[in-house]
C-alpha cells in the first residue's frame, strides 16, 4: 500500500529493515512484478479504460448494506447502534458498496488497511522504516502465504513443541519438517531454541521461526516481555524471520489468584487495565517479524479477515501470492469492518470493545481455573493462561502412567462420560515425541454454568481410569459412581436451562456432522 | 426415483503426494462427537462465543431480479435481512462462526441445487465445495494433479494469472492452438501425445483473452480428446451465463436482444457432458453479482471436492459468512432460482447491448485498422491489429502501439501478457464490460486515432 497517503509518517531515526530477500525461495526472488499492475501507467482521468476485466458497478445488485453494531462498554448487551454503507461515495474516510464490491488490487481496501496501519503503530510502534501492513483472509491463509515466500519442499521450520494443527498440517502437507522447540510455562524456551539452531546439521539451514507467543494454541502460555526479548536475540543471532501467529494477543487477561470470587462481568470499563504485553514485532529493530493479527477472535471468525504486519518489501512479495490466488479479503467483510473502525467506533470504540472482551475472557479463565482446583486436584497440572481461551492440562494417571492405552482410554471415558475436550495428539509438532497425557480445554464458548459439571465429569472419568481416588471435594464423584447417572444429571440441567443449552452445541455443527462433513 | 448415472472414474491414482496427504483437520473431525446429544460438554473446539461478536441483524437493499441501475437511478428494491435462522437459511451468529471447508450449508446448498438443475452432471457422485473465487479455485484444483516439474495444458492464449501461478510453482505450461471456437481439439490431441500431461485447463465461455466460445460440438469433440488421454479438465467458467448468441447487423425494427439464452438456452456446458467425472467445473460469483464478495464454488466428484475442503482449511477456510449470507439469503429466500433466472437474463441483455454497440463501432471505424471475430458470450474483444507489412515485423512495434494508445488516452491490454508461450503478436485485449456507452463511443474515436498514425507511417 501507498504509505504516502497515510496520514501517519514513519519518524526519519527509524533504519531500513534487514534484506531478507535471500531467503526467499527462489521463484519470488528479484524483481516479480504483477504483469496487470505493470502496464497500468500513471492514472490519467481522462484515460478510458477498456484493460480491466470488470464488471459496471450498475450490474451490482446491492444497493445498500447496514448492521446493527453493539456499542462497546455499553451496559445493555443488545446492538444499539446502525451502521450503513451505501451504493455511492459520500464520505472521505471509507469506500461504498461499489468500490467494496469491485476487482481491487491485492493489498487490501484502502481505508481498511489505513485504519490497522495506525492502530499497529499506536500499539506496537514498529522500531524500522518501511514497514507496511496488508489485508488477509485470516491468519490460516497469512501462514500460507509467508511459509511458501520461505520454504521449499525439504525445508524445515522451527516449530514450538505443541503446535496449531492447521499450520502442523500445512507443514506436512508442502513437505516442510517441523522442528520442535521445548516449551515451559512462559512459552518457548530461548535456550532449547539456541541449541537446536547451533546443533542443527539438516540439508538445508533453518531460517523460519514459527510462534504463538500470547495464549499459545494448544498450551495457552504467554511469554513475558523478557522471554520475548531473549527469543528475539536468539533469532537474531540465527538469522531467522520469526512468524508471530497472534490471534489472542489483544485478550490477554490480569493474573489469577485463588481468592477471585465468581461474579459475572460488572466491570468492563477496563478500569484494571493491564497494559498489553509488548509483541514480537515492537522489539523488531531488524525487520524480521513477519506479524499476523486475525479478527476471527476479537470481531467474529467467519469474517475471513485479518492483517499483516512486515517489511514492505515482503509485504510486496505476499501481495503477489495473493493476486494468484485469494486476490484479497470479501469486500464485504473489509467494508463491514472498516466502517465500524473508522466511522462507528474510532480507535476509542475500538480500544473498549478489546476492554470488554478481555474482561469476558477473564470472567471466563477465573471461574474455570476455580472449578479446576476445586475438581482437579492431584488429576491434572496445568499452567494458568495469561492470555486467550486454552487451558492445557497434563492427567495424573497415576498408577496407569505407564500404560499405553490410558490416554485413550481415558478419551472414551469422556465422551462416555459427557465431557470433550482436545486431545494433545492433535497438537503435537511431531510423531516422534510422545503425545503425552495432555487435554486442552477452550472455556470460551461453553456457559460459564456448565464448567462445574464438565470439570466434574472430567475428574470422574479420570479417577475411573487412573483408579485414583478423587479429591475430597469432589462429592458429586464419589457419591455417584456410574457415568450414565451423571449423564442424567446433566441432561436434568439441560432440561432446566434450555435457552443455555443450544449454546452447548452450536445451531449448524449437528448439521455438518449429520452430513458427513466434519 | 433411483439414479441410474454411473460412479465417476477414480483418478485418485493422479494425484499428487500433497494431495494423498490432505485429510480432515483433526480438531474438526472432532465435531462428529458433537452429536445431536446435548449433554456432550465439548470443551474441545477453540470457538469463541457468538456472544462476542459485535454484529447484530445484517440488513441488504437489494435490487429486484431483472432490474439494474442502468435503467434508472433507483429501481425496485426489497430489503433483506440475515438474523434469525430460517427454514432455509442460517442465522446471523451461524454465518459469523468457524466452520470447515465446506461453508455454511445453505449457501452450497444453493449451489447443488442450481448446478443440479442447470448441468444435470451424468454421474452420481458429485458434489460442490466453496471457493473464494476462480483463481483461488483453480490453483486448488491444480495442486491435486500437478507437482514441480508437471505440465499444464492451456490455450495459447489464456488467463495471466495462470501463467502467475505455475511458473513459481515450477509447473510448464504445453499451449494448444485456438480457432474462433476456442482450442482446437486435433491439436489438444497433438499436444497430449507428445507430452506428459494429466490436466488441460480450459475457460469455454467467453475465453480470456480471445473471447472465444466453444459449441457443443466443440466441447464434445475436447471431452473426447480428454477421454483418450484420461485427462483432468478444469473448466473455468466465469462468464457462462453471460451468452447472449450470435452478432446481427442492426437494422430498422428488428430487436437484436429478441435471442437472449436465459437459462434453457445456454449452450451445455463440459460439466453436463462429464460421464467419466473428469470435470472440475469452476463456478463464480464475481461477474453475475459481484467481484467484491470473493466467493464461488467448484463441482467435482466427491472425492475430489473433499480434498478441496481440506486444503481450504489449510488456507482461507472458507468465503467470508457476510458474502455468503448475503449469497445465500438472496438466492435461497429472497429472489429464488427464478428471481436468479431473472437477474442472469438481464445481466445477458446488460453484456448483449454492450456487446452490439461495440461491435457496432468497431465495425464502422476500425475497417483496415482492426480484426476481430465478434464475442458470442461475455466482455472481451481480442483485436488483431493490421500494421502495414514494413511495420508488422518491426521489433517491439506493439509496445509502440501501446504507448499511442496510451497518448491517446485509451488503455487496452497487450496480447502478450496473455501468452503462454512467451510470445508476442499482433493482439489487443478490450474489455466492453465497464465504460459507459458514450465512453465506448470515445474510446473506438481514440483507438481509431491511434491506429491511423501507424497506417501513415512510411
Amino acid at each position: 500500500m501507498n504509505t504516502d497517503q497515510l496520514a501517519f509518517n514513519c519518524p526519519p531515526s527509524h533504519a531500513s529493515p534487514k534484506d531478507l530477500g535471500e531467503f526467499f525461495v527462489p521463484s519470488m526472488r528479484g524483481p516479480t512484478k504483477s504483469a496487470f499492475k505493470s502496464i497500468m501507467v500513471n492514472p490519467i482521468l481522462t484515460m478510458i479504460n477498456m484493460a480491466g476485466g470488470m464488471p459496471n458497478p450498475n450490474t451490482f445488485p446491492i444497493l445498500q448494506l447496514q448492521a446493527r453494531v453493539k456499542t462497546p462498554g455499553a451496559t445493555s448487551s443488545q446492538p444499539e447502534d446502525t451502521l450503513t454503507i451505501e451504493k455511492k461515495r459520500r464520505n472521505k474516510t471509507t469506500e461504498c458498496l461499489d468500490e467494496l464490491l469491485q476487482y481491487s488490487g491485492g493489498c487490501g481496501l484502502e481505508s481498511y488497511c489505513s485504519f490497522l496501519y495506525n492502530h499497529t503503530q499506536r500499539t506496537h510502534s514498529p522500531q524500522y522504516a518501511d514497514w507496511g501492513v496488508i489485508a488477509s483472509c485470516g491468519n490460516t491463509d497469512a501462514i500460507d502465504k509467508a511459509l511458501s515466500l520461505f520454504c521449499q519442499p525439504g525445508d524445515s521450520v522451527l516449530v514450538e513443541r505443541w503446535s496449531f494443527p492447521g499450520t502442523l498440517s500445512k507443514l506436512a502437507i508442502a513437505r516442510l519438517k517441523p522442528v520442535p522447540v521445548a516449551l515451559d510455562e512462559e512459552g518457548m524456551v530461548p535456550a532449547d531454541l539456541d541449541r537446536v539452531c547451533s546443533e542443527w546439521g539438516g540439508a538445508t539451514p533453518l531460517r523460519v521461526l514459527y510462534v504463538i507467543p500470547t495464549g499459545q494454541n494448544p498450551t495457552g502460555t504467554t511469554m513475558s516481555l523478557a522471554r520475548r526479548k531473549s527469543i528475539y536475540a536468539v533469532a537474531q543471532k540465527h538469522n531467522l524471520v520469526i512468524i508471530e501467529d497472534d490471534p489472542y494477543y489483544f485478550l490477554q487477561l490480569p493474573k489469577f489468584t485463588s481468592n477471585q470470587g465468581y461474579d459475572t462481568v460488572t466491570d468492563r470499563t477496563c478500569g484494571q487495565q493491564q497494559a498489553l504485553v509488548s509483541s514480537l514485532l515492537s522489539l523488531d529493530t531488524d525487520g524480521r517479524v513477519i506479524r499476523l493479527d486475525s479478527f476471527s477472535k476479537i470481531l467474529a471468525p467467519n469474517l475471513r479477515c485479518g492483517w499483516v504486519t512486515a517489511p514492505q518489501y515482503i509485504l510486496d512479495k505476499i501481495q503477489i501470492l495473493s493476486e494468484t490466488t485469494t486476490l484479497q479479503p470479501s469486500g464485504l467483510s473489509q467494508g463491514l469492518v472498516s466502517k465500524l473502525l473508522n466511522d462507528t467506533w474510532g480507535m476509542d470504540g475500538w480500544d473498549a470493545h478489546i476492554c470488554e472482551l478481555r474482561a469476558i475472557y477473564t470472567a471466563r479463565r477465573n471461574h474455570f481455573v476455580r472449578m479446576a482446583e476445586k475438581h482437579l486436584s492431584g488429576l491434572v497440572e496445568y499452567t494458568v493462561p495469561l492470555a486467550g481461551m486454552f487451558m492445557w492440562m497434563r492427567v495424573n494417571f497415576g498408577a496407569a502412567s505407564a500404560d499405553p492405552t490410558a490416554m485413550t482410554r481415558l478419551l472414551y471415558k469422556m465422551n462416555e462420560c459427557g465431557i470433550m475436550m482436545a486431545p494433545g495428539m492433535s497438537f503435537n509438532s511431531t510423531a516422534t515425541l510422545p503425545s503425552d497425557h495432555y487435554l486442552r480445554a477452550a472455556f470460551a464458548l461453553v456457559d460459564i454454568d456448565m464448567f462445574e459439571p464438565a470439570l466434574l465429569r472430567l475428574a470422574h472419568a479420570i479417577s475411573t481410569i487412573s483408579g485414583q481416588s478423587a479429591s475430597v471435594n469432589d462429592e458429586a464423584a464419589t457419591n455417584d459412581a456410574s457415568c450414565s447417572s451423571s449423564k442424567y444429571e446433566i441432561r436434568a440441567y439441560v432440561a432446566n436451562n434450555t435457552d443455555k443449552v443450544q449454546l452447548i452445541a452450536p445451531v449448524g455443527f449437528n448439521v455438518a456432522v449429520a452430513n458427513g462433513r466434519g | 426415483m433411483t439414479s441410474t448415472k454411473p460412479h465417476s472414474k477414480d483418478l485418485s491414482v493422479y494425484f499428487t503426494e500433497s494431495a494423498k496427504q490432505r485429510d480432515n483437520s483433526p480438531l474438526k473431525s472432532l465435531m462428529k462427537y458433537m452429536s445431536a446429544d446435548p449433554a456432550l460438554v465439548s470443551l474441545g473446539a477453540g470457538l469463541p462465543h457468538p456472544s462476542t461478536f459485535p454484529l447484530g441483524a445484517l440488513t441488504t437493499l437489494v435490487a429486484q431480479p431483472g432490474h439494474m441501475l442502468s435503467e434508472c437511478a433507483h429501481p425496485p428494491a426489497t430489503s433483506i435481512q440475515v438474523n434469525q435462522p430460517t427454514s432455509k437459511t442460517e442465522g446471523l451468529e451461524r454465518f459469523l462462526q468457524y466452520g470447515n471447508g465446506r461453508g455454511v450449508p445453505s449457501y452450497s446448498a444453493f449451489a447443488r441445487t442450481h448446478t443440479a438443475s442447470v448441468h444435470n452432471p451424468p454421474y452420481a457422485d458429485w458434489d460442490v465445495v466453496p471457493s473464494v473465487g476462480n483463481t483461488d479455485a483453480f490453483v486448488k484444483a491444480l495442486m491435486l494433479f500437478c507437482d514441480r516439474g508437471d505440465t499444464l495444458v492451456v490455450d495459447e492464449w489464456t488467463y495471466p494469472a495462470i501463467l502467475g501461478t505455475v511458473g513459481p510453482m515450477g509447473i510448464r505450461v504445453a499451449s494448444v492452438r485456438m480457432d474462433a471456437e476456442g482450442a482446437v481439439p486435433e491439436d489438444l490431441d497433438r499436444v497430449c501425445g507428445e507430452n506428459r500431461v494429466r490436466v488441460a485447463y480450459m475457460i469455454p465461455t467467453a475465453q480470456n483473452p480471445t473471447g472465444a466460445t466453444m459449441s457443443l460440438e466443440r466441447k464434445r469433440a475436447v471431452y473426447a480428446v480428454a477421454q483418450k488421454h484420461d485427462l483432468v479438465l478444469i473448466e473455468d467458467d466465469p462468464y457462462y451465463y453471460l451468452q447472449f448468441g450470435a452478432y446481427e447487423e442492426p437494422a430498422e425494427g428488428v430487436d437484436r436482444l429478441r435471442g437472449l439464452p436465459g437459462i434453457k438456452g445456454l449452450i451445455p456446458s463440459l460439466l453436463s457432458l462429464d460421464t467419466d467425472g473428469r470435470v472440475i467445473r469452476l463456478d463464480s460469483f464475481s461477474k453475475i453479482l459481484a467481484p467484491g464478495l470473493r466467493c464461488g464454488w467448484v463441482t467435482a466428484p466427491r472425492y475430489i471436492a473433499d480434498k478441496i475442503q481440506f486444503h481450504n482449511e489449510t488456507t482461507v477456510q472458507q468465503p467470508s459468512g457476510l458474502s455468503q449470507a448475503l449469497v445465500s439469503k438472496l438466492l435461497n429466500e429472497d429472489w429464488g432460482h427464478s428471481g436468479w433466472e431473472s437477474h442472469l437474463l438481464r445481466t445477458q441483455r446488460e453484456y448483449a447491448v454492450r456487446r452490439d454497440v461495440f461491435v457496432d463501432l468497431c465495425r464502422e471505424k476500425l475497417k483496415g485498422l482492426a480484426e476481430f471475430t465478434v464475442p458470442q458470450a461475455g466482455m472481451f474483444l481480442w483485436f488483431r491489429i493490421v500494421l502495414p507489412p514494413q511495420l508488422e515485423q518491426r521489433q517491439g512495434v506493439m509496445d509502440e502501439v501501446f504507448a499511442r494508445m496510451i497518448e491517446k488516452h485509451v488503455l487496452l491490454v497487450p496480447g502478450r501478457m496473455f501468452s503462454a508461450k512467451g510470445v508476442d503478436g499482433p493482439y489487443m485485449r478490450a474489455a466492453f464490460s465497464y465504460a459507459s456507452v458514450e465512453d465506448l463511443g470515445v474510446a473506438v474515436d481514440r483507438l481509431r486515432e491511434a491506429l491511423l498514425t501507424f497506417q501513415q507511417e512510411k
